[in-house]
């Protein structure tokens, strides 16, 4: 009974891929891209030790609940996108279709939130040399916001090739490679959302 | 269509554990947004609430990127690099606040 | 050679060599004095060497860009060139125009090749790098319009690959960018903010992507490394290029009454313009490590190298070195800014050009893939003669640039600029050392395209031909 468990163990651990799913390429990418965000929330954390009344003041002047709706928008994306990979893993391309559309669909509605919420910034004339906490809000934000962009546009091509049945079991590359995109643009969002709404 | 079967299998089997994930996530968040509405703050508050986000971070890649099921480098990938703004945020909390 | 019009890249490959030529007499010149302040005065002033040492090797390097740009397009999109013709007559007018314009330099006084060429009409003149006589500018766009027209055409008639249409975005920036050249406005900050546009968006952004695709071609060719994967790297390299650089030109908006938040998103982005520079590194060796056959032009494949790891030197980690804003605060303009200046051309923009000039000159000289044994070992050795003079070089002028920094900036008490420069002469001798021995390299250089030029092509090694 050891001896099976064992043997079956051993089988799983040899059929482990050595490679994350999707392209080497995106992942080298992907590596590159966390860099930035690592560096840039580093900033962000060592500019404000300098000058936390400052940031804690007007940290106290941004929507959060708003935040709360995007972090939501983008989980339920990420989770769709599961489903829609799982869909190109099965052979199933009109479904993998409807469930990365539905990922886009998510994602623009975390667009639109987060572009209301620039309307108010701009409209109380926040800009990028009003204080240091703005603009770091503002640059990190925005800086995410245009990776949402391009998220969205890698997961809407993928989503247009599964919709003319451009997948296989055996080769949906293609659907993992913008699944790993986007899951990245979410993950750094879950870091940015308490760094810059919640901690204080 | 044998061979088929035992693709498909270990992926249905996905669906489920990532429901689960995504309903931690979605906890988490709600916990972390109603300490932010509470107005919760201090050193201690503020590493709870990034240890939950690394956490959920942490759950993204392993789950949803599917990094749990890699050999190697690569499965570490998504940790190594939480490590580095993580260890970095902590510590730039524990100026501002330490003094 | 597949295509006969292919051999127009061959006059603007040797007007580069020749020009190169010439740009380092007068670093020579100018390295020299540093430390004889008169030498060659006053027929040849400071400011003149310096204009001449900079425009030359900006005029050299493009054309050398547009002689790879002839010899890569037909090749990639399977067709002859649009016009050999067009392409003949910009060699003749790029060349004159460049050649008065450094006669002008050495003959007139700046001032009077000012008002020579009706500068007043539209000034442009006066700023570093845009020396150029406002007419000498408006040449160069007419040059640049006839030579993307002929590319494009070129590229939009045939077989579309992802090298030439990076190329083709990276000719198109250069030439877009170079537009601005003529924007000159009073206040002088907003003089500073758009001159960088041209500088900066070029060395950091437009040309990286001509880098790029030039490599990607000569490694294509020489390691037999299926295309798919050469390209999928070169799409990575190049948007990790964009996002680093075009925000990256941050690091220039400091000091000069831009906004302060330049100072984080120059130090942020600019920190991490090296990655695209690593990332061609390890994909040039990995595609050599990879490679199906071995080519018998080993001195291409080493040039192709070495450019690989000196942009990757020079440009990222020299960059780095005084890119964040704290530490620009002390280093600005000083001899670190000239270190990184020597390697960062050379890694990146000489290199590349040679390893073209190198892979494509033995075709265009008749041969079918490489030259002989004897001149790619002369070539080879002037590789590695330039190669390790200019790190020497790049290293005095760091240990200058430190020493500099420390006692003009960064002492108790700091002594003025002229006393400083006394202190630093001995850097200054060992770097004029230095660029004795480049020259000696850039000799044997040129010496290899006559060397052995009788001798019998060389060829691959025996049981490497498998794909060949």
């Amino acid at each position: 009974m050891r001896g099976i468990l064992m043997d079956t163990v051993v089988r799983h651990e040899q059929a482990r891929p050595g490679y994350p799913p999707g392209d080497l390429a995106i992942w080298i990418f992907i590596l590159a891209e966390l860099l930035v965000f690592a560096i840039f929330f580093a900033a962000y954390a060592f500019a404000r030790s300098g000058q936390a009344e400052l940031f804690n003041h007007y940290q106290a002047t941004l929507n959060r609940d708003t935040a709360l709706f995007n972090t939501l928008a983008l989980l339920t994306s990420s989770y769709f996108v599961v489903r829609g990979v799982v869909a190109a893993r099965e052979g199933n391309n009109a479904l993998c279709a409807r469930w990365l559309w539905a990922a886009v669909a998510m994602g623009g509605l975390f667009l639109v939130i987060k572009a209301s919420e620039y309307a108010d910034h701009f409209a109380a004339g926040v800009s990028l040399s009003s204080n240091t906490f703005y603009m770091f809000y503002l640059s990190l934000t925005f800086f995410h916001f245009m990776h949402v962009i391009l998220g969205m546009v890698i997961l809407a091509a993928v989503a247009v090739k599964a919709g003319r049945d451009g997948y296989s079991p055996d080769d949906h590359t293609g659907v993992e490679t913008g699944a790993s995109y986007w899951h990245m643009v979410d993950m750094v969002w879950l870091i940015l959302f308490p760094l810059v709404y919640v901690m204080r | 269509m044998s061979t088929k079967t035992n693709i498909i299998q270990p992926n249905r089997q996905l669906i489920r554990p990532c429901t689960v994930v995504y309903g931690v996530l979605v906890v988490l968040t709600l916990v972390t947004w109603s300490i932010g509405r509470a107005g919760l703050g201090g050193l201690w508050v503020s590493l709870l609430v990034l240890g939950f986000a690394l956490f959920k971070a942490q759950l993204v890649g392993d789950w949803f990127m599917g990094l749990r099921d890699i050999r190697g480098i690569w499965r570490w990938v998504v940790v190594i690099w939480l490590a580095v703004p993580g260890s970095l945020i902590t510590l730039a909390f524990a100026f501002s606040h330490g003094g | 050679m597949q295509y006969q019009s292919q051999a127009v890249a061959k006059p603007y490959f040797i007007a580069a060599i020749g020009l190169f030529v010439g740009q380092i007499l007068f670093g020579l010149i100018l390295g020299l004095q540093y430390v004889i302040g008169d030498f060659m005065f006053p027929e040849i002033p400071f400011n003149v060497a310096r204009m001449v040492h900079t425009n030359l090797l900006i005029v050299w390097l493009l054309f050398g860009f547009m002689g790879a740009a002839y010899y890569l397009v037909p090749e990639e999109a399977e067709r002859e060139l649009f016009s050999p013709g067009l392409a003949i007559l910009m060699f003749w007018i790029f060349l004159v125009a460049g050649a008065l314009t450094i006669l002008g330099y050495l003959l007139v006084p700046y001032s009077g090749l000012a008002e020579l060429t009706q500068n007043s009409v539209l000034p442009t003149m006066g700023r570093e790098f845009l020396e150029q006589p406002t007419i000498t500018k408006l040449g160069i766009v007419v040059v640049a319009l006839a030579f993307l027209f002929n590319i494009g055409m070129t590229i939009l008639k045939g077989r579309k690959t992802a090298v030439s249409l990076v190329l083709l975005i990276g000719l198109l920036g250069l030439a877009v960018m170079f537009l601005f050249s003529f924007y000159n406005p009073d206040n002088l900050a907003k003089d500073k903010y758009y001159w960088w546009w041209v500088v900066h968006l070029w060395v950091e952004g437009v040309w990286e992507l001509i880098l790029g695709s030039i490599l990607a071609f000569v490694l294509i060719k020489t390691t037999g490394v299926d295309r798919e994967v050469i390209e999928k790297w070169l799409y990575v390299i190049i948007a990790m290029t964009l996002i680093t650089g075009i925000i990256g030109t941050g690091h220039h908006y400091y000091w000069i009454g831009a906004p302060e938040y330049w100072q984080w998103w120059g130090s942020i982005f600019s920190a991490l313009e090296p990655i695209p520079f690593f990332m061609m590194t390890v994909f040039a060796f990995n595609m050599v490590n990879r490679r199906r056959r071995n080519h018998p032009n080993k001195a291409a494949v080493l040039w192709a190298m070495g450019t690989a790891v000196m942009a990757f030197l020079g440009a990222g980690v020299w960059g780095f070195l005084h890119t964040l804003a704290p530490i620009n605060y002390y280093t600005h303009g000083t001899q670190i800014t000239a270190a990184h200046g020597h390697m960062a051309f050379y890694g990146a923009y000489v290199m590349i050009v040679l390893t073209m000039i190198s892979y494509a000159m033995p075709m265009l000289r008749g041969r079918t893939a490489a030259p002989s044994n004897r001149s790619q070992v002369v070539e080879m050795w002037s590789f590695w003669l330039m190669t390790v003079s200019i790190v020497f070089i790049t290293l005095f002028l760091t240990g200058a640039g430190i020493l500099q920094v420390y006692l003009q900036r960064y002492s108790g008490d700091p002594l003025p600029f002229m006393v400083v420069q006394d202190k630093i002469a001995m850097f200054y001798w060992m770097r004029e050392v230095a660029g004795a021995v480049f020259m000696v390299g850039l000799i044997a250089y040129v010496a290899s395209f006559f060397v052995g030029s009788r001798d019998p092509e060389a060829t691959a090694v025996a049981g490497d031909s498998a794909a060949a």
